[in-house]
């Protein structure tokens, strides 16, 4: 049976500005039917879906397991995070007060 | 061609090291990762008999669908057991993944299945013959399953585990399904009262066998191995203690009666005390496929698979006619 049924993985967005989420995989003859199984299988109380895809798992390429073990970061990459520039806000603080300007002029705002 | 039946592969013993090591350190262990063979048996024998024990235990519930007492409990009974053959489809899912690096499908694990080597859940095995056992089933049954499955959901192995996760999240519709059903036969008429209380008593013996025989001095080598494997991380008779402590008080509070007169919680010990079923039961017995309803559920699901070989037969045929015709 299986020997000629094929493994789908099944994707969902939320919302259409939503990311896709893999749901799980199921085995189907043709994609139609593994579109009509996705939907009674894994969405059968979920709010309805902004969208549904299969994907034969044969056309997914995965990392190998071995270079999964190089995708651990090494904790020296705070210069990518936002919360390494914190003194920025504190300099503008110090700046404004230098130069006399008011909040209405320039408002220092703590999300960038 | 047996699932069971993996080839025979010479390890290195530092491979089996580092694995184990990886265990230790509470990492998951993907599909394609590499796994000691015997770390995959375990996990082909408990995914594969879990999945068909999901499916095999809708059968006892799916009798009583067409004979709900009203359409809203035909309704709830009908999406459950539709449930149940959905988590069937994930386990097998997962059990497939495992074996098919040898070559082997889903018909081999129903082959399995049809000719005794795969074993279904002890409980399937048992009749519902009235309302009051399916509402039990609901309650009870499920209430057992939910209890392991809690555990297991901590295991080693990441797709096991990500199947398990929307079945709890699935299960806890069926917890409070089962809890209605009942309740409203225990706090029912008197009839209603004595059906469940007669319910209660045939299905108490399985209940507790549900969970395995428990492990006294020396524990058998394939539970030391799960737990060794972090396949399982609780025994037996921990998760059946669990049970026990959830469930005896909300039986009790129905105003039904355990059919055991030696059952009581220990204050000195923290445990329930009660007589053990007769656990050679399910070996000589369920673990033959000869008990009460073994053969009739598993005629049922062959002539199942039977009669619907055309349907996969003709949508396999529609598909081979367009790969043709893309060729051309």
């Amino acid at each position: 049976m299986e020997k000629d049924y094929e493994i789908y993985e099944v994707f969902s967005q939320k919302e259409p500005t939503g990311k896709y989420e893999s749901q799980f995989s199921l085995l189907a003859p043709s994609p139609e039917i593994a579109l009509a199984m996705a939907q009674e299988n894994f969405l059968r109380r979920e709010d309805p879906p902004a969208n549904l895809f299969v994907v034969n798992r044969r056309h997914i390429h995965f990392i190998s397991p071995e270079a999964r073990v190089a995708l651990r970061r090494m904790d020296n990459k705070a210069y990518r995070m936002p919360g390494y520039y914190g003194r920025v806000l504190k300099k503008w603080h110090e700046l404004k007060a230098r130069r006399g300007i008011g909040d209405r002029l320039l408002k220092v705002e703590e999300d960038g | 061609m047996s699932i069971f039946d993996l080839p025979a592969v010479r390890e290195d013993p530092e491979q089996v090291e580092a694995f184990l090591a990886r265990i230790d350190r509470g990492e998951k262990i993907e599909a394609d990762d590499w796994m000691p063979m015997d770390y995959r048996l375990q996990l082909v024998k408990l995914i594969a008999m879990h999945g068909i024990s999901e499916i095999m235990g809708a059968f006892p519930e799916k009798e009583w669908v067409p004979r709900a007492p009203t359409l809203r409990r035909r309704l709830s009974l009908m999406a459950k057991v539709q449930d149940e053959m959905g988590h069937g489809q994930l386990l097998l899912r997962v059990a497939e993944d495992l074996i098919r690096p040898f070559g082997k499908t889903r018909e081999d694990i129903l082959n399995d299945l049809y000719a005794g080597r795969l074993k279904f859940h002890n409980v399937f095995h048992m009749p519902a013959p009235t309302w009051a056992d399916a509402a039990l089933i609901g309650w009870l049954v499920d209430g057992a399953a939910i209890i392991t499955q809690k555990m297991l959901v901590q295991g080693s192995y990441a797709p096991y585990v990500r199947a398990l996760r929307r079945i709890i999240m699935e299960e806890r519709f069926h917890a409070f399904h089962g809890e209605d059903m009942s309740q409203a036969l225990g706090d029912g008429t008197p009839e209603q009262r004595k059906m469940l209380q007669e319910a209660l008593n045939r299905w108490w013996d399985a209940l507790l066998m549900f969970f395995g025989p428990p492990e006294e001095e020396q524990m058998p080598s394939n539970q030391l191995k799960n737990l060794r494997y972090r396949i399982r991380t609780k025994t037996n008779e921990e998760l059946r203690q669990e049970f026990l402590s959830k469930y005896v008080p909300q039986i009790w509070a129905l105003g039904l009666t355990v059919p055991d007169e030696t059952l009581r919680f220990d204050e000195a010990t923290g445990r329930w005390v009660y007589r053990h079923p007769d656990y050679s039961y399910l070996r000589n017995v369920i673990g033959r496929n000869r008990g009460p309803r073994s053969e009739a559920r598993l005629h049922l699901r062959r002539s199942a698979f039977e009669h619907n070989r055309w349907v996969r037969e003709a949508l396999l045929a529609r598909q081979a006619v367009q790969k043709e015709a893309a060729i051309v």
